[in-house]
């Protein structure tokens, strides 16, 4: 059923009048994906701030390569390679491969002292946090497309452009390393 | 063979984890591992980080990034994403001077062309022998060989 503008509301139409230069239409775009987005970000640079100013420049980037994006590649995937290449370059920028510990530098709001909140987070979900940020980055994009963002193998190899095969092999890579360093933080 | 030869790689364990593996692979690594002492605990601590990862708090930006993104669009001066310029065919324009390291290479190779053709004609000159001292050869008394008596050489033009 076709809304009263045209469109039928599915994201491909969204997408579809954005890369004719609707910015309303982009602004749902942003709408539907922005919490994902900053989530991955969050998780990938440990900085409520940087992942507000890199969640901005990635949707920037989007708008900018939207008459690169092919109508057979998924909305969410493309905009995932753009994302998580603005978090590599900046993490190469700032030298943050070896991040500092969970509790020094964590400051999502989701992890401000609230006493409801803090009862729900468990030490296994906290040490999970600090064992994520001392995990290689190319292991930590890996997982939380995977685990978080719950992207299936062919999904995770358009984003990170890696065929099926690596994609497996490396998830099994990174969760036997973060396994090991979780196991190091608990001797 | 060791048990630990036997056992699967932990690729497949992973993708048992992820649901990816197909039907008998699936079930063939399920019996495995059953009866597996090594991998079993291997599948355990992968489960774990599955249900550890599904615990983690999901956290919110707080802001409407649509507003602010629309904002730095507009303050840009980018109201609609531009294409990528494609190359332009442009007429082609004649340019004699382009054609000029052509030209000296075509005058060089007739020249040198004209100077071998007249040095080989000169050549041919300089070996011609008169037709008496050619048929010389068959004569008594060969070319250069000294005369045994003066009218025997000057029948001969020597």
């Amino acid at each position: 059923m076709l809304a009263s503008d045209g469109s039928d509301g599915s994201e491909d139409d969204w997408v579809r009048r954005a890369r004719a230069g609707d910015r309303k239409a982009f602004s749902e775009l942003v709408r539907r994906h922005q919490n994902r987005v900053y989530r991955y970000l969050l998780r990938m640079l440990g900085s409520h701030d940087d992942a507000l100013e890199l969640t901005q420049d990635a949707f920037i980037k989007a708008w900018q390569a939207l008459p690169q994006w092919q109508p057979e590649a998924q909305f969410r995937t493309w905009l995932f390679r753009i994302a998580n290449n603005t978090a590599l370059d900046a993490l190469r920028r700032r030298k943050l491969v070896e991040f500092v510990p969970l509790e020094d530098s964590f400051d999502a709001p989701g992890s401000e002292p609230d006493p409801e909140h803090q009862a729900l987070v468990t030490q296994e979900v906290r040490q999970l946090e600090t064992s994520l940020k001392k995990l290689a980055p190319e292991h930590r994009q890996i997982l939380l497309l995977r685990e978080v963002e719950e992207m299936s193998y062919e999904e995770i190899g358009c984003v990170l452009s890696l065929n099926e095969g690596t994609v497996k092999s490396r998830l099994a890579r990174a969760r036997v390393a973060l396994i090991e360093i979780r196991a190091r933080s608990r001797s | 063979m060791s048990p630990a030869e036997k056992c699967p790689r932990t690729e497949a364990l992973s993708a048992l984890v992820d649901g990816a593996l197909v039907e008998p692979a699936r079930v063939a690594l399920d019996a495995h591992v059953a009866g597996c002492a090594i991998c079993a605990p291997v599948l355990a601590e992968f489960r774990q980080l599955r249900t550890t990862f599904a615990a983690l708090p999901d956290v919110a930006p707080g802001v409407d990034f649509a507003l602010l993104v629309d904002r730095r669009i507009a303050a840009a001066g980018v109201s609609k994403p531009k294409p990528k310029p494609k190359p332009q065919l442009r007429p082609q324009r004649w340019r004699w001077w382009q054609l000029a390291p052509a030209a000296l290479g075509g005058a060089v190779s007739l020249s040198l062309g004209a100077y071998l053709g007249s040095a080989l004609m000169l050549g041919s000159q300089v070996t011609a022998q008169p037709a008496e001292l050619q048929m010389a050869a068959f004569t008594a008394i060969p070319p250069g060989a000294l005369c045994p008596a003066l009218q025997a050489c000057n029948s001969m033009g020597r």
